[in-house]
């Protein structure tokens, strides 16, 4: 046994973040670890790294007792991480940022020439290209994410730790990845791997282990499982299988008609878009974020002034109208994120329940206090929001539970038209559920959504019909009983326009 | 139970502001060879130790409450209004010219005078929050460089075509208002005016008009996160002209009633030379801008500046340990003021992170 960790528990005050948790890893093994937010996944995996101490319980690698106070302990011991969000340099070239903390010198100080070939071997060895003299800025999320792999390996690390590497990767990259991660293993590397993505760790892991509330509830042979078993392990129930019903769609609610933004970039931010979205449909847009979904939501909802084309809704002229307008216009809106456009942090769970809703609770310019609670504690109560009171600060609830706060509100304003973007971004199984139930539920009372997510699987789960935007285009248009990942895929990646 | 323990929490902060204040205060104090208690005990009895002093130390924290209550508003929603000083100086000049020229009898010249000196005072601060919308001019700085501007006006206007040419002709003045159109008193023989009767009054309006109307709501969203509110469909343009309209206008109130109460004319610097502005933004910042904690914090400032005059009168040590003090009270506040900026950082970065 390469790494066994035995018992562990973690106390912060009067919370358990882990309960007598334990856990072992195989060389040359990958083993997951999958669990919804807040179960101690995070936790677990600081204390491995040396970040945290644990109350109690040990750790024990190659059978020798070790006890680990910063970082740098356990990367001395052999353990490396790659966190979920890069520790680059990207004003440093690759061959730099590798060799980082252990540079090879010349006389007269850094040897850029020695750090260039040090990156090529391993880059060699362990089958993973890259180019050592790119700027790290300039190379995509993929390229960096190697280069991160690469680094903790040049530190000498036999096991890895991989914090949700495929958030933000495209399918290709994905495929890469993993493919990376089985060669390393049979090198006799062995990896830990911490994700959400149920269908990938399947594919990748030998073995699961599963926590929920900061226990182990099972550690299974990913030969063995299925995405179901797991999800019951995770949450602790059945999780409800959604069906869409067919239906015919209805009028059309929102028509968009080439709509432009130049932006100050070279490439426009949105070119000439069309789309439209009737009663009773759900339209999925798939595509990598950051080409052009974010300015094309905010055109649509009056955030942003197009430079060419008009947005209608319900047949109305909106385009460049105030937001309240197109808001009293039939339009309710979940923005893309959170923290920038969904809540003031500093204000409590009612004050960012209320926004949206002033004209349905006073009298005379007087907000009426009681109305406004009884709206707000109905949502707590259907969407399972876990909140201190509706007094707490929207700043202490965790995100999934802001986020269902926001589906709520909006969800609320029942309006004829919704946009929905990232509804799920960060929230964990059980959540997904309840907000995806209540998608489809405006769907059947002839509701029309327009849903933005760079989660393939969700939007093929949701939508009637799905757009894939590329470089602020629409580069392919798909019905949900044709569409298939791979497809998506292709187009998302700036692949031919299928008709 | 929530609400009494964040309440307890909010307060925590000024007190022990003014603890180390008065500690840093009885430092000086012996360095300049005085009594800690004795000291202490005059600047208590100066600020609140007969019914006269008191009063005039209400007197004196009748403009600052007003300045500080209009600062408070702006910082709600999101604004550094630094130009209360030029608000306030135009709203007493505007409120002496209307109390000396009007015809009418003097309820209606005291009443006119006030809606012109609020008028006055909040169309400037407008001004600049239309500079602002307009044409993306920061706030903070033609707030601040308009109060110039509105000084010397006022200054020019006084020394040249409304000065007072009957009395002593060295003062930059303007004439006397008329005795009818005078605030009166509230007690015979004290200083204190009705003009404090209604900087208690817009106190408690504020508080219930921040916590119980639409517009408060919204204002306060504004200021948490301006992002948010236009998300939610709030005019931001039309919202900050509204809030930089009122705050300013306040300030132009403290100036009506310092006119109409206390001085009867407008006296080139007058206003300024006493600090008014600076400390309604102390007390602003004292508070958090809370309304009600700011109309106190003002009522604290004015007791530490009667005091130490009144300390000054009976004892050796000089006027300077007030000022102090004070000067301890900023320090806090503005460590307060980094210190939350730099929570603000870090959890946006955290944030960033966390998607």
């Amino acid at each position: 046994m390469l790494l066994q960790m035995d018992s562990i528990t973690k106390t912060y005050g009067n919370v358990t973040a882990n309960s007598d948790v334990s856990f072992n890893l195989h060389k040359g093994e990958i083993h997951a670890i999958i669990g919804e937010n807040g179960a101690g996944k995070t936790t677990l995996m600081r204390i491995l790294y040396g970040m945290e101490t644990p109350t109690s319980g040990s750790i024990r690698l190659n059978g020798k007792p070790v006890s680990f106070h910063s970082p740098t302990d356990a990367i001395n011991n052999g353990i490396g991480m790659v966190h979920q969000h890069f520790m680059l340099f990207s004003s440093f070239t690759v061959a730099e940022n590798i060799v980082i903390g252990r540079e090879p010198s010349s006389p007269i100080g850094f040897d850029r020439k020695a750090a260039a070939s040090v990156t090529d071997q391993l880059a060699k060895q362990y089958g993973m290209p890259v180019d050592p003299w790119a700027k790290v800025g300039d190379c995509s999320l993929g390229v960096q994410q190697r280069v991160e792999i690469l680094k903790v390996l040049h530190q000498g690390a036999e096991i890895i730790i991989l914090d949700e590497p495929t958030g933000v990767l495209t399918p290709l990259e994905v495929k890469e990845l993993l493919a990376a991660i089985k060669s390393l293993a049979a090198q006799g590397k062995s990896f830990i791997l911490i994700s959400h993505k149920l269908q990938e760790i399947i594919e990748v892991a030998d073995r699961i282990t599963v926590l929920r509330d900061g226990k182990v509830t099972g550690t299974v042979q990913a030969a063995d499982t299925d995405e179901e078993q797991l999800s019951k392990l995770m949450v602790g129930r059945d999780l409800v299988k959604l069906t869409r019903e067919k239906k015919q769609s209805g009028k059309p609610v929102l028509e968009v008609n080439s709509l432009s933004i130049r932006g100050d970039r070279t490439k426009p931010l949105l070119s000439d878009v069309s789309l439209q979205v009737n009663e009773g449909e759900i339209v999925g847009i798939a595509g990598i974020s950051g080409n052009g979904q974010s300015e094309l939501l905010q055109a649509i909802s009056g955030l942003l002034k197009p430079d060419k084309g008009s947005v209608r809704l319900l047949g109305q002229d909106v385009t460049g109208a105030p937001v309240g307008d197109i808001r009293r216009g039939g339009l309710a809106h979940i923005p893309e994120d959170r923290y920038q456009w969904g809540v003031s942090k500093e204000a409590d769970v009612l004050e960012n329940g209320l926004m949206g809703h002033t004209a349905r609770h006073h009298k005379l310019g007087l907000l009426r206090g009681s109305s406004i609670r009884g709206m707000v504690a109905e949502w707590v109560e259907r969407f399972g929001i876990k909140t201190g009171s509706l007094n707490t600060k929207a700043q202490f609830l965790s995100g999934g539970n802001l986020q269902k706060l926001i589906v709520a509100r909006e969800l609320a304003q029942d309006t004829p038209f919704l946009i929905a973007a990232e509804p799920t971004r960060g929230v964990d199984v059980g959540a997904m559920e309840i907000i995806h139930k209540e998608l489809l539920q405006r769907r059947s009372a002839k509701g029309a959504i327009l849903l933005v997510s760079s989660e393939l699987t969700e939007v093929l789960k949701l939508s009637d019909r799905i757009l894939v935007m590329f470089e602020g285009k629409i580069v392919g248009e798909l019905m949900a009983e044709t569409a298939t990942e791979e497809r998506i895929s292709l187009l998302m990646a700036g692949g031919k326009h299928v008709g | 139970m929530d609400k009494v323990t964040a309440t307890l929490r909010s307060l925590v902060q000024p007190l022990l502001a003014v603890i180390v204040g008065l500690a840093v205060g009885a430092i000086a104090i012996v360095i300049v060879g005085g009594s800690i208690t004795e000291t202490y005990a005059e600047m208590w009895r100066g600020a609140f130790g007969s019914f006269y002093f008191l009063t005039n130390t209400l007197t004196r924290a009748t403009p600052i409450i007003l300045i500080g209550l209009g600062v408070a508003l702006a910082f709600r929603a999101g604004f550094f209004n630094m130009g209360s000083e030029g608000q306030m100086v135009l709203g007493a000049l505007s409120a002496a010219l209307t109390a000396i020229y009007m015809p009418g009898p003097g309820w209606l010249k005291m009443i006119a005078a006030i809606f012109a000196g609020m008028i006055a005072g909040g169309i400037w601060s407008a001004f600049a929050g239309w500079l602002d919308a307009k044409f993306r001019m920061n706030l903070l700085i033609t707030t601040l460089l308009l109060n110039y501007i509105a000084t010397y006006f006022a200054a020019y206007m006084v020394t040249y075509p409304f000065k007072d040419k009957t009395g002593s002709a060295a003062m930059s003045q303007t004439v006397m208002l008329g005795r009818e159109a005078w605030l009166p008193k509230l007690f015979q023989g004290m200083t204190l005016h009705v003009g404090f009767l209604l900087a208690v009054g817009v106190t408690i309006l504020m508080f219930l008009f921040m916590k119980h109307t639409v517009k408060g709501y919204e204002i306060r969203m504004m200021g948490g996160n301006p992002l948010f509110a236009s998300y939610g469909g709030i005019q931001r343009g039309k919202l900050m002209l509204a809030s930089m309209f009122v705050s300013g206008g306040l300030a132009g109130l403290a100036g009506s009633v310092e006119v109409l109460g206390t001085q009867y004319r407008f006296i080139d610097g007058a206003l300024t030379s006493p600090g008014y502005a600076w400390s309604g933004i102390m007390a602003t910042l004292l508070a958090g801008s809370h309304p009600i904690g700011t109309a106190l914090a003002a009522i604290l400032i004015a007791a530490l500046q009667t005091g130490g005059m009144g300390m000054e009168r009976n004892t050796d040590v000089p006027l300077e340990v007030s000022s102090i003090i004070q000067a301890v009270l900023i320090l806090f506040v503005s460590a307060k003021l980094t210190y939350s900026f730099i929570k603000r950082k870090k959890a946006g970065a955290k944030n960033g992170r966390a998607l």
